[in-house]
């Protein structure tokens, strides 16, 4: 039960960050967006990229692990380094792509024309990467024992599944002080109320339509890296993960990053818990199941504002 | 004298080939409350609209103490001076009343930014709710924290459209007399308004725009007692 709970919770972190790209970019830029699963597959790749760099630039070949966890201070440089580049990956795609339709196009040409953008960035990943399976660190990490085995079924963690639930965490944490306590936070906020409103009260919205991809992209770079630190590295990591990513901002109501989270980890937990009951393949289903019964009884989603 | 704010010959529209606005001209004073009065859809609201950068102007200038801003982009007419109060969804609701003016305030460079504590001065009932959203405020309640909104930026003239719209006759009179008390802190106004009696009672001159161009303009006071007007409401041109 607590072993369910835990494995519940560090697949829903992975899903929250991703989803709270997805909200901001859905409340911001008014579409959903196919290519944020996309964003968190280059996030994972771009960072074994700048692991290997950092790696031959600092001549140490292997990373010497930082105790308890399986990898060195070079992951979470190349972490910082992949956000950014996966920032400017999604800068560049506004740039040749979604401005030019956001002037001319409606909300459903941006919605297909994201779609093809996923499915050309996920072929240019597999061309320049290869499809064999990456790792950041081979480390064999033992779980920590928390919970004797006679307490609800006991409870094992690995320090790297712990530290992508404080990740997750301290990124949610900041994204809301970002929000709340910042002009940019509420310049987005204004912004995703009334684009319109926001331009008379001198908000530059072309500069929050900027700031928003480098937040959204950003923050799906993480949740790659995470997923790749507790998991295999696939160029179907991210649109394996895209469904329960909708999933998780439907069901927290679409623009609201507490409901992202939420929804998250409710998918996360969903999932979880359906591999005991009805099988491993059966996850995804179980996880919309939930979706499905939680929109019945409120259909706004769980933190969704009245239109 | 260089006008606070100045339409010449300003045509325009939401469409192309689909005028609203057809040559308007008008010239506001430093210091001075201007209604601009007309039938619906004579074009009132689509000259403020215009003037804010939010409708296309395809010919004409609109000048703000000189300066000419036909073409400055929506969001930098603020650091210009120029602020706009919008007929409806006119505060971020999910704002609390406080982040709305800081978020005001924080958009101007420093030398412009006025105190929120003197809004909160000069709309007393703003400062008991400044944590709530903007969105569970009265209608009047709003009308103040989108003036207030406005006013924290510091402008030199300010356009609101309609500000009465919706509001009791009670709350009418209330935001008018906040705008008479805006209008002794130097700020000109340009009053776009459909409730004639209350806008000829507070402004000194008034225009009144008929299918995109000015047919009337004078003293409010003589405006009032003047047959013509009510004949431009009516279909009537001017003789």
């Amino acid at each position: 039960m607590l072993q369910l709970i835990a494995d519940g919770l560090v697949v829903g972190s992975v899903i929250s960050l991703g989803a709270v790209g997805l909200t901001l970019t859905y409340s911001i830029l008014r579409f959903a967006n196919f290519g944020q699963g996309e964003f968190l597959t280059w996030g994972a790749y771009l960072a074994v990229s700048a692991l290997s760099l950092t790696l031959a630039v600092t001549g140490a070949g292997v990373m010497a692990p930082i105790e308890p966890f399986s990898f060195g201070w070079q992951l979470p440089v190349a972490m910082v380094a992949s956000a950014a580049l996966t920032a400017a990956l999604a800068l560049a795609l506004d740039w040749a792509l979604f401005a030019r339709l956001r002037r001319t196009g409606s909300a459903i040409t941006l919605v297909i024309a994201s779609f093809g953008a996923a499915l050309a960035l996920r072929n240019l990943l597999q061309f320049l990467y290869g499809t064999l399976p990456e790792y950041y660190t081979r480390e064999i990490q033992i779980a920590i024992r928390l919970v004797p085995r006679d307490t609800l079924g006991g409870l094992r963690v690995t320090p790297d599944q712990m530290l992508v639930l404080g990740v997750t965490a301290a990124a949610v944490i900041g994204l809301h002080l970002l929000l709340t306590r910042t002009t940019l936070g509420r310049a987005m906020r204004a912004t995703a109320q009334n684009p319109a409103l926001a331009r008379v009260a001198g908000v530059d919205v072309e500069g929050v339509v900027r700031a928003t991809w480098v937040i959204g992209a950003g923050l799906a770079a993480v949740a790659g890296v995470m997923a790749g630190l507790v998991g295999q590295i696939r160029p179907g990591l991210g649109f394996e993960l895209l469904l329960p990513l909708f999933a998780a901002a439907i069901l927290g109501g679409i623009g609201s990053v507490w409901g992202a989270v939420a929804g998250g980890l409710i998918v996360g937990l969903a999932e979880s818990f359906s591999v005991p009951l009805f099988g491993a393949e059966y996850r995804l289903a179980t996880a919309f199941l939930v979706l499905i019964a939680i929109l019945l009884l409120r259909p706004r989603g769980l933190f969704g504002e009245k239109a | 004298m260089t006008a606070a704010l100045e339409f010449c010959a300003v045509e325009g529209g939401y469409e192309p080939g689909l005028p609203i606005l057809r040559g308007a001209s008008l010239a506001v004073q430093q210091g001075e409350i201007v209604a601009l009065l007309g039938p619906n859809g004579a074009g009132k609201s689509t000259l403020v609209k215009a003037a804010a950068g939010l409708v296309p102007i395809w010919s004409g200038s609109v000048m703000l103490g000189g300066r000419d801003i036909t073409r400055v982009p929506a969001h930098r007419m603020v650091r210009e001076g120029l602020g706009f109060v919008p007929q409806t969804e006119n505060v971020f609701a999910n704002l609390s009343v406080l982040e709305n003016l800081q978020l005001a305030a924080a958009l101007v460079p420093k030398e412009r930014r006025g105190s929120i504590d003197a809004m909160f001065h000069l709309f007393p009932d703003l400062a008991r709710q400044r944590s709530l959203p903007a969105g569970r405020l009265s209608g009047g309640q709003r009308q103040m924290v989108a003036v207030a909104r406005a006013l924290v930026a510091s402008p030199s003239v300010l356009m609101l459209d309609e500000p009465s719209a919706g509001l009791s006759p009670l709350l009418v009179g209330v935001v008018f007399e906040r705008l008479k008390a805006v209008r002794e802190t130097g700020v000109t106004i340009l009053l776009v308004e459909q409730n004639v009696k209350a806008a000829l009672a507070i402004a000194d001159r008034a225009a009144v725009l008929v299918e995109g161009r000015e047919r009337l303009v004078g003293a409010a006071s003589d405006l009032a007692d003047d047959g013509r007007l009510a004949g431009l409401y009516l279909g009537a041109g001017v003789h």
